[in-house]
């Protein structure tokens, strides 16, 4: 009895280690014809061309993220000195208003000025608001520049992979980037897209409900 | 409630930082200074006094959750008020921020008047 217990694991194992082996055999079997493919299609030079392309795709869309961060800066700034003008405006016709209390057309006309330079110094705010763009569509802008170098990186590696051993001249495959310090949740930026989705906060309203529900 | 507060506002992106200094000198708080990252923040409230944190999340050397993890262990820096302000919706980063001890959490965008309710909350309930 003793003798079969001690054999049974031995033989599990045994079976254990003859079906890795069939499937380690059989994947490089695939991965022989998938090279195969890939050389006798021409697929190396497409993936080739991909390759090359995808720093240009990076740098466009780092062009575009560097254009509307300045476009953005300029109108805050913009928005900055209309601001400081407007409340020159509002100021004056205020005390204007309080110089001429007998005159009540001029009055008026004084609390109409004041009035829409209030408005439009509202406007202005909206106007600085809007700005959020930037941050918003920057962030999302530098997801994809990371996505693509890692896809770049990934197909430099399938092309070192199916290259023919003559011709391989391995370029350097840099490792995507990634902190090894910060082990809290993944940050994703900017949600593009909520539909379907009941793990995000779709407004401020969500927020606030969500804390609530959870007593804070 | 005092206006004499003095606010650190931490975002990489320094339009958002422009933003949110504007609104705050709109809302009547003009004592503000800026950082761009958790890193460049906690070297400026170690060495200066502020009131109140208002910081984003998604950010690079250090994020926003690093940033309040770090504000609330130390302990002459733990009283400050964090008011998170981000683009980051998942309700797990709701509930994590939370529970690290942010006092609010805005999403971006927002608007003027959800800054200035959540800010007016906050200094209430802590009596600043």
């Amino acid at each position: 009895m003793d003798q079969l217990h001690t054999d049974r694991p031995s033989q599990a194992s045994d079976t254990t280690d003859d079906r890795s082996g069939e499937m380690y055999h059989r994947i490089g079997a695939i991965t022989r014809q998938l090279h195969d493919a890939l050389q006798e299609l021409g697929f190396a030079e497409k993936l080739k061309g991909t390759v090359d392309e995808l720093p240009d795709a990076q740098s466009r869309l780092t062009y575009i993220a560097r254009l509307t961060g300045e476009a953005a800066e300029k109108v805050l700034n913009s928005v900055d000195e209309a601001k400081a003008r407007q409340s020159q405006i509002v100021q004056i016709s205020r005390l204007l208003e309080s110089l001429f209390p007998a005159k009540p057309a001029l009055a008026e006309q004084l609390q109409v000025i004041r009035q829409c330079g209030e408005m439009t110094d509202q406007h202005l705010t909206d106007i600085m608001m809007a700005q959020d763009f930037h941050d918003l569509t920057g962030q999302v802008i530098s997801r994809v520049v990371k996505l693509a170098a890692t896809i770049e990186d990934q197909l430099l590696q399938l092309l070192v992979d199916v290259a023919p051993p003559a011709v391989i001249n391995k370029p350097t495959v840099v490792a995507a980037s990634a902190s090894t310090e910060y082990t809290g949740p993944r940050l994703e930026g900017p949600v593009v897209d909520t539909e379907g989705r009941d793990d995000v906060a779709t407004s401020q309203q969500d927020v606030d409900d969500l804390l609530a529900s959870l007593g804070f | 409630m005092s206006k004499d507060l003095r606010f650190l506002i931490v975002d990489d992106f320094s339009t958002m930082r422009r933003i949110v200094r504007g609104l705050l000198k709109e809302i009547g708080y003009v004592d503000a200074d800026e950082a761009e990252d958790g890193v460049a923040a906690l070297h400026k409230l170690r060495n200066g006094r502020f009131d109140f944190v208002v910081s984003d999340i998604n950010m690079p050397n250090m994020n926003g959750f690093q940033l309040l993890k770090e504000i609330k262990s130390d302990d002459k820096l733990k009283h400050l008020p964090v008011l998170m302000v981000t683009a980051e919706a998942r309700k797990e980063d709701i509930v994590l921020a939370a529970q690290s001890g942010a006092a609010g959490y805005i999403v971006k965008p927002f608007t003027k008047a959800t800054l200035e309710d959540k800010l007016t909350h906050v200094i209430q309930k802590l009596g600043l």
